[in-house]
Order: structure tokens, then C-alpha cells, then sequence
């Protein structure tokens, strides 16, 4: 099989991809939410992505998913169940509340102040710096400009 | 062995003692002028060969160790619970890091290896490295206390109850990626002691000029290419033997190693500014402080049980020692750097907001922020416990919310900074160099949407993934034209000069400034593997349990289960699965996955088989056995452009490799230059006495 | 501890103090810098940066006024080296490069 034919298959490859995401069936939903969940038997892995063998934890919360995108719960609802059952360590990243709201603001708001800060460093820099410089133009400076630039041929 | 063993650790520590005392008390007496019993000179040198000697003290140890695994000498508590009989030999030796004392053994090891090339090499600047080998000396000597006193490698079975057969190796570890990981990010940790000491070192001694950094150059950039390749033999590891489907998870392991690695990488570039221009000193400073600094955090996190980790096998309570340390050497720093900060002004200013050196800053900015971000998330659970009073999880969706975007920033920026040209430059020149990798950009841009890169997504659904995609896409094509562009501008540059064929050129380019032409190459072996990471945005999985010649179908293939049976042999039992895998009709390989069960740990663990193309890997794992039928349960993943991650990393070696070689221009320079001063001292001096 | 592991850690011990301790006449001496390899350094380094300058603007990398200005502040800076150097090759300064090495 040719690369030409194997990379003519990649747009039917991510259309499906993109189909499956769009229609946000059962199928998709438990995949999402399968990974904004952790699995709690202490491997420190994402519930679907958990695959080590004879985990107590794994295959139950992932049936615990399953019945509650079965019954047509919301997102939320779902998440906040989780998190009444298991604790907040159950979601994979800290919700958008309280004090968790920290965790996601700084590192932005960090590297927005950083883009103005070298932004502004820089500039301050330049506004200091010389334009083209003076050329003395006695003999002296004349050789050895010379001298400079014979030994700095490329 | 055991005790000759222990007591060679003893004899390094005190080696190690002397060379940090005595190598101190030199170095007072000769910045001073004051005089001892000895003449500070002869005293510096025992200082130099105690540390040389402690080398060799310290292999005496590692060697006793290794020879204890290969004896089966299960009077030892280590070897007991990290080997066992009838583990291959290969892994025997692995023994030596696969528990956290041997790790620490195995970190003074190479920290004195380390030494030893340095000490040995101190006839390039003999107080510079004087000062070096002291401050290593006193790393050493904290390693050594750790091995002698809190993790002791040697501890025999207390009440001399010899087991019949240790434990046996940790069964995710035998694999042979995982023999050489563990060496490689130790060399990476551990060698970025040396650029931190020559730092510190000419930070006290107020070193004039920059050729410490000259010095350490080849050290850092060894120091990187082992960190670099040690963090992607671990992504190896974990995609072919954990058998999630991924290479990496954002452990708090994983971020540990990517956090020096990411001050390491900005210290490689900014230093470039201070050689170059004087600038940027206080910053470089700090950067390698830190740099030095984090690896010893890393360590910390892990092996405190401070944040919860998949490795759980490192876990101990040596975590205050790491904390001492850390403040002790975190006041070293900055003491001396506020009694010698006036050393460190800036000779140039930077000329204007485009030229390279701000392109640097940026780059510099970026990267810590990247690394500040881990950091942040890594230790956000302890700071959320602190605050709110409980703990929270801060795993793969929060980075790939906050750390991916800074990553493609990143990529931006490694393709700019090459097009901007040192000192100031004009707009007009950047336009003019712009152009053609914009438009390559563009063109890319537009030809992989109805590939099936559909950026739009990231508004219609709450994934952003293919919207990164596409981004990193377009930017790649940009920054690997922007690349080409560059050899080949500076090929026709020596083409008119020498006449040769374009080829021969580009080798030449390269071999005159194989520092600026070998980073080229590393940033292109980087944007190959920012296309392999962007693959994971179209990860697809199924899973089924498969009977005798029942299929499934994953993309463009067709699962076929022949088989399905057990085998056993005297390190483990496996279950596995044969299957064929079609495509079109056409039977393409056969997959075996498989499950271990090994005997003398009583663990089980996944063997993933993996058939992997340019363009994707099909990757199989055995997921378990369904317990009714007895037949197996396959899951199939279909992960695009894998491959790609594996192949810029064998790119990014040989560039550093090529960096590593000596200039063919500077030994030519240095010659021409030679010439001309003698020829040309006469005439000057004439010239200034005629003036 | 058997006799075999006796004696390797007496040789141990022994081996490492006779060579750490071992007289040696030639010792090296720890000089500092002087003005002039410091100078020297300074001039490698402008030269590289001359050197590279040249060959941006070979390939085309520079507009004519940048390079000029450009080759104009680095050669003005190595010259002044230069002359540093000269003066001192031809013993003018010879021994007061250390006092003046921090200026």
C-alpha cells in the first residue's frame, strides 16, 4: 500500500473522528466524561485510561457512568455526584469554584504579565540604546578598522 | 562484599569531606593572602585528588552492590526486595537503580564520575575549576551522607533470616528501555551540577569575562541531550509497557523531569546572549541556579510521598533531607549572589524589539512560564489542601487546557528567532525573510482541512484539540521552512565563495558554526515531535471481547482473533492473543498482546503489541480475560503520527551531536588571526608612533 | 568481615591516602586572569560577532544601513580592545594589568 493512498485515508479517518464527537451520542458522552475523571484506586491514572489488571475501582465507577448517562443526566449532574460519592479528587482537574479558580487564572494571568513585562523591558532597552555611532576617521582608526575587518573575513 | 561495600561509602564520604573542607579552606587562604600549615596550593591539590579518588572509592561500592545482585546475596535487604534468582542478567544490573537507595548510589556515582572528568580537565582554568570542584564536592557529600546514613544500599535481613529468593524487579521495569531510562535522566539530573558549579563558582571568585560559559557549554549540552533522551525513553516506556495508549500522563514524575528540562533548554539559549553580548548575567545566573535547584525538587516530590505519583515504588521518608539541602543550597545562592550581584552588569543593551536577543527573552519567558505552569499544577493539590482543606486532582485536562497553548507559542518562537538576525533588525528585513515560510504556512494551513483538520471544532465542541492541531501544523511547515531557508541562505553564501555544489555547502555551513546549524537541526527534530504529539487530538479506541475468529474494525483495519492461550515459564505465566490484522482484504502483521504474571513479585502486566506506521500506530493491548467465557478481552487503539515523535528525537540527538563538534572555522581563525597579529603588530605600532 | 574483605578495605584506605596525600613538587599554580587574556576573550568574542555579522549580510539577512551601523558599534568596540592589546603586548601597561583587571 502506497503513502499516498495511506494518507488519502486520514480525512476519512478524522471525519468519522469529528462525526462521532459532533453527535455527542452515549458512546462520546462516556468517552468525555470517562476522561475528566479519575480512576480512585490510588493509580493516579484517568478512569479510561486506567488499565491496570484486577483494579477494584476502574470497571465500577465506569458502570456508575454508564447508568447515569443511561438515565439522561446532565454533565454536572453527573460530575457532582461523582464528587458527593468519591471526593473532589474524583475530577480530573479542579472545577472552575472557589478557591480552585486559582489554579487556572495563574498561569495565564502569569504569562500575560510576563508578555507585558518583557515587552516593556525591551523597549525601555531600546529607547536606551545608540543609533549608528560615530566613526573616527584619523589613520590610526583607519588601520585598524582595516586590521578588523581582514581578520573578520567570512 | 556487604561490608566492603559500606565501607567503601564511608571512605568516599570522607574523601568527599576533604575535598569540600580543605578545597574550601585553599580557596579562603588564596583570596585572602593569609597562609596555614600548608601551602594553600598543595593543600588544593589534595582537595583535587581526594575528589578524583573518591571516584573510584564510590564504583568500589556500586561494584559491591552489582556483584551482591549477580550473587544472589539476599542477606542484603535490597537485593532481596529488587532481585531474584531467575531474573535475566540484564536486569540484575538494573538491580543497581531500580530501588531508591541503589538510585542514590547510583546519583553520587555519576556526580563523581562527573568530578572526575572535571578535576582531571582543571588545566583549563585551574582556580575556575578549583572553586567547581568544591562546590561539587559539597553536593557529593550530601549524597554521601544520604547513602551512608538514611538510605543505606548495604542494611543486611535483620535477624540474619536469609530468604530463599528476593522479590524479584518490579515487573513494569523488565523492559529493556527501562535499564538505560533510569542512567540517562540521572546523567541529565546529575549533570547539571556542573554548569550550576562552574556558575556559583565564578559568581564567588567574581570570575572575569564569559569563559566559564564557554567551558561549560559542551557540559550543559551533554547534560541536555541525556535529560532529553532519558524523558523520551521514559514516553517510550510508558506507551509500550503501561499500555494506556499514551506516552505521557502528567505525573508528578513525569513533570519532575520536564521541569528542569525546561530551565535547562532556557539556560541553552539565553547563555548564548552572555557569551555573545554580556547580557543577560543575573538571569543566567538564576536559570541555572534553579535548574539545579528543580532537579533536586523533582527528587523531593517523588520521593517525599509529598504529591501521589504511578511511581509508588520510589516512595520514603528521606523527603527532609531534600528539603534541607534544598534550603541550604537555596541560601548559598542567593548570598552569593547578593555580595557579588555588582559583578554581574550588563555590558549591552538590546537595540530593538525584533533583533534575536529579545526573540531570546521571549523565548526565555515562555519556557519558564511553561515550566512555572507544572510546577503550579504539581503542587496546586498541596496548596489547595492548605487553603480549602482537601486535596484535588490536577491532571492531563488541566494541562492541556493551560500548558498547550504555551507549547505552540513555544514552536512560534523557535520559528522566528532563527529569521531575526543578532542586534537590531529592520522591519523591511523582516518582512522580507518572512514571506516565503508564511506563505508555506499558509498553504499547509489550507491543505490539511480537508485532510480532516478541522479547527472550527474547538467552537462547536469543548475539544480544542484539533484547533491545535491545525495550528501546529501550519506553524511547523513554518518553522521547518524558515529552517531550510536559513541552511540554504547561508549555503549559497559559501557556494559563491568556494565554488562547490550545494551539498557539500550545506556540510560546510555546518561545520563552520556547528552550534548555531546543530540547534537548527535540534529545533527541527522538535517540530517533528510537536507533529507526533499533535496526532493525539484524532486518538481512537475500541474495545471488545473476541472469540475464535470473530473481528473488529479500527480505521482502515481488521482485527482478526486466530488464538487465544497461556504459556509459562520459570519469571512469569502469560495469557496472549494472536491476531491478524487486515487491511483491504490484505493480511498486513500479526499482533500478540499479552498479559504477564511473574512469579516471584506476584504481579501481573500488560505487553502491548503495537504495529506502527508513518502515518499511525495500531496499538493492542490484552485487557483482561471476561470471566464467564473465558476469552479475551482486546482493546485497540488507533493513534496517528506516533512515529514521528521517535524519529524527531533520533533528529534532535544528531543535532546535538553536531553542535557538540569543534568548529572548522574557529580552529582556521584562531590560525589566520595568529598570522595576522604577528604580521600586522609592526605596521599598527608604526602607525600609533607616526600619529 | 572475612580476611579478604579486610584486607580490600585496608588496601582501599591506603591506596586513597597515598595518592591524595603523596608529595608532589608540581603543583599548579591557581593564577588569576590577567588584563590581557581577558581582553583577549573579549576580542574572540567581537570578532565572532563580526564574523557573523559579515555573514548575515551575505546572505542576505540585513539591510545595507542596519549592517553598516551595526559593523560601525562592533568595530568601534573591537578596536578599542585592540588598542588595549597593543599597548600592552608592547609592555606600555605590562604590570599594571592586575590593578586594572576589575575596571
Amino acid at each position: 500500500m502506497g503513502r499516498v493512498s495511506r494518507f488519502a485515508l486520514l480525512p476519512l479517518l478524522a471525519v468519522l473522528c469529528v462525526i462521532t464527537l459532533g453527535t455527542a451520542d452515549t458512546q462520546a458522552r462516556f468517552n468525555d466524561l470517562g476522561h475528566k475523571l479519575m480512576c480512585m484506586c490510588g493509580c493516579n491514572q484517568i478512569l479510561l485510561e486506567c488499565n491496570h489488571l484486577g483494579c477494584p475501582d476502574a470497571a465500577k465507577e465506569s458502570q456508575e457512568l454508564q447508568a447515569a448517562i443511561g438515565k439522561g443526566q446532565s454533565d454536572t449532574a453527573i460530575m457532582e455526584a461523582f464528587q458527593a460519592e468519591y471526593g473532589p479528587t474524583v475530577l480530573a482537574a479542579p472545577w472552575l469554584s472557589r478557591f480552585n479558580i486559582v489554579a487556572w487564572v495563574v498561569p495565564p494571568a502569569l504569562l500575560l504579565l510576563g508578555l507585558f513585562g518583557t515587552f516593556f523591558l525591551v523597549r525601555k532597552w531600546r529607547l536606551r540604546a545608540a543609533s549608528m555611532p560615530d566613526v573616527p576617521d584619523d589613520p590610526a582608526s583607519r588601520d585598524m578598522r582595516e586590521r578588523i575587518r581582514r581578520e573578520t573575513q567570512i | 562484599m556487604p561490608a566492603f561495600g559500606s565501607f567503601a561509602l564511608v571512605v568516599a564520604l570522607a574523601l568527599s569531606a576533604w575535598n569540600l573542607l580543605a578545597g574550601g579552606v585553599a580557596l579562603r587562604q588564596l583570596a585572602t593572602g593569609s597562609r596555614g600549615a600548608f601551602a594553600p596550593e598543595r593543600l588544593a591539590e589534595t582537595a583535587r585528588r581526594a575528589g578524583m579518588a573518591s571516584f573510584f572509592a564510590i564504583t568500589c561500592a556500586a561494584f559491591a552492590l552489582v556483584w551482591a545482585a549477580f550473587t544472589n546475596d539476599f542477606r542484603l535487604i535490597y537485593i532481596a526486595e529488587h532481585s531474584n534468582r531467575a531474573l535475566p542478567w540484564a536486569y540484575k544490573f538494573a538491580a543497581l537503580w531500580s530501588g531508591q537507595e541503589g538510585s542514590l548510589l547510583l546519583w553520587a556515582w555519576l556526580l563523581a564520575g562527573y568530578g572526575l572528568v572535571l578535576r582531571m580537565r582543571h588545566k583549563v582554568d585551574v582556580k575556575l575549576t578549583a572553586y567547581a570542584s568544591t562546590i561539587l564536592a559539597g553536593i557529593q557529600v550530601f549524597f554521601l551522607l544520604l547513602v551512608n546514613v538514611a538510605a543505606t544500599p548495604f542494611s543486611l535481613v535483620p535477624g540474619g533470616v536469609i530468604p530463599a529468593d528476593g522479590n524479584g524487579l518490579n515487573p513494569l521495569l523488565q523492559y529493556p528501555e527501562m535499564v538505560i531510562h533510569p542512567p540517562m535522566l540521572y546523567l541529565g539530573y546529575v549533570g547539571f551540577s556542573v554548569p550550576f558549579a562552574f556558575a556559583l563558582g565564578a559568581l564567588m571568585m567574581r570570575y572575569p569575562g564569559e569563559k566559564w560559559i564557554h567551558i561549560t557549554r559542551r557540559w550543559t549540552m551533554v547534560t541536555w541531550l541525556f535529560l532529553t533522551v532519558g524523558i523520551f525513553l521514559g514516553m517510550h516506556w510508558a506507551y509500550n509497557v503501561l499500555g494506556w495508549g499514551g506516552y505521557w500522563g502528567w505525573d508528578p514524575v513525569e513533570n519532575a523531569s520536564l521541569m528542569p528540562w525546561l530551565t535547562g533548554t532556557a539556560f541553552l539559549h539565553s547563555v548564548m546572549m552572555q557569551e555573545k553580548r554580556g547580557m543577560m548575567k543575573s538571569w543566567n545566573v538564576w536559570l541555572i541556579f534553579s535548574t539545579f535547584m528543580l532537579s533536586i525538587l523533582g527528587t523531593l516530590l517523588t520521593r517525599s510521598g509529598l504529591v501521589s505519583s504511578v511511581h509508588a515504588f520510589a516512595q520514603s521518608s528521606i523527603g527532609t533531607w531534600f528539603w534541607v539541602f534544598l534550603v541550604i543550597v537555596f541560601a548559598v545562592c542567593l548570598f552569593t549572589y547578593i555580595l557579588n550581584r555588582d559583578h554581574l552588569k550588563t555590558e549591552h543593551k538590546l537595540e530593538s524589539l525584533v533583533s534575536r536577543e529579545s526573540s531570546f527573552a521571549f523565548n526565555n519567558l515562555v519556557l519558564l512560564l511553561a515550566c512555572f505552569t507544572i510546577l503550579w499544577g504539581t503542587l496546586f493539590p498541596i496548596l489547595s489542601e492548605f487553603v480549602q482543606g482537601n486535596k484535588v486532582t490536577v491532571s492531563a485536562p488541566f494541562y492541556n487546557r493551560v500548558a498547550v497553548p504555551v507549547g505552540v507559542f513555544l514552536l512560534f518562537l523557535t520559528g522566528i528567532g532563527p529569521l531575526l538576525a543578532w542586534r537590531s533588525t529592520s522591519m523591511r528585513s523582516v518582512r522580507k525573510n518572512f514571506i516565503v515560510p508564511g506563505i508555506v504556512a499558509l498553504v499547509i494551513a489550507i491543505a490539511v482541512i480537508p485532510l480532516g483538520v478541522h479547527p472550527w471544532t474547538i467552537f462547536t465542541t469543548d475539544h480544542e484539540g484539533a484547533f491545535y492541531a491545525w495550528v501546529t501544523f501550519a506553524l511547523a511547515a513554518f518553522v521547518a521552512t524558515a529552517i531550510f531557508a536559513e541552511f540554504f541562505r547561508g549555503a549559497r553564501v559559501i557556494q559563491r565563495h568556494s565554488g562547490q555544489n550545494l551539498l557539500r555547502s550545506v556540510v560546510q555551513l555546518t561545520r563552520r558554526n556547528t552550534r548555531r546549524y546543530g540547534g537548527y537541526i535540534v529545533h527541527f527534530g522538535v517540530v517533528l515531535i510537536f507533529i507526533g504529539i499533535s496526532g493525539q487530538a484524532f486518538n481512537r479506541s475500541v474495545e471488545a471481547t473476541m472469540n475464535y475468529k470473530q473481528s473488529m474494525n479500527i480505521g482502515p483495519y481488521r482485527i482478526e482473533c486466530m488464538d487465544y492461550s497461556q504459556d509459562t515459564n520459570a519469571n512469569y505465566d502469560s495469557t496472549y492473543a494472536i491476531l491478524n490484522v487486515f487491511r483491504g482484504g490484505h493480511r498486513v502483521t500479526q499482533l500478540d498482546p499479552a498479559i504477564r504474571f511473574y512469579q516471584a513479585s506476584q504481579q501481573p502486566e500488560t505487553m502491548v503489541a503495537n504495529h506502527s506506521t508513518p502515518l499511525w500506530d495500531l496499538y493492542v493491548v490484552y485487557a483482561g480475560t471476561d470471566t464467564t467465557t473465558g476469552q479475551p478481552i482486546i482493546k485497540a487503539f488507533l493513534n496517528p503520527l506516533v512515529m514521528w515523535i521517535w524519529i524527531g528525537l533520533i533528529v534532535t540527538i544528531f543535532g546535538t551531536g553536531v553542535a557538540l563538534l569543534p568548529n572548522l572555522s574557529a580552529a582556521l581563525a584562531a590560525q589566520r588571526s595568529r598570522v595576522a597579529v604577528t604580521a600586522e603588530h609592526e605596521p599598527v605600532a608604526a602607525g600609533r608612533t607616526g600619529d | 568481615m572475612t580476611s579478604a574483605a579486610l584486607l580490600a578495605c585496608a588496601t582501599l584506605v591506603m591506596g586513597s591516602l597515598l595518592y591524595v596525600f603523596w608529595p608532589d613538587r608540581n603543583v599548579e599554580a591557581q593564577n588569576a586572569k590577567t588584563r590581557l587574556e581577558y581582553l583577549r576573550e573579549r576580542q574572540e568574542a567581537l570578532y565572532d560577532n563580526l564574523r557573523d555579522l559579515n555573514f548575515e549580510y551575505n546572505s542576505g539577512k540585513y539591510p545595507e544601513e542596519d549592517y553598516a551601523a551595526q559593523r560601525a558599534t562592533l568595530e568601534n568596540e573591537a578596536a578599542e580592545v585592540l588598542a588595549e592589546i597593543d599597548l600592552l603586548e608592547a609592555g606600555i601597561l605590562g604590570n599594571h594589568s592586575a590593578a586594572a583587571q576589575h575596571s
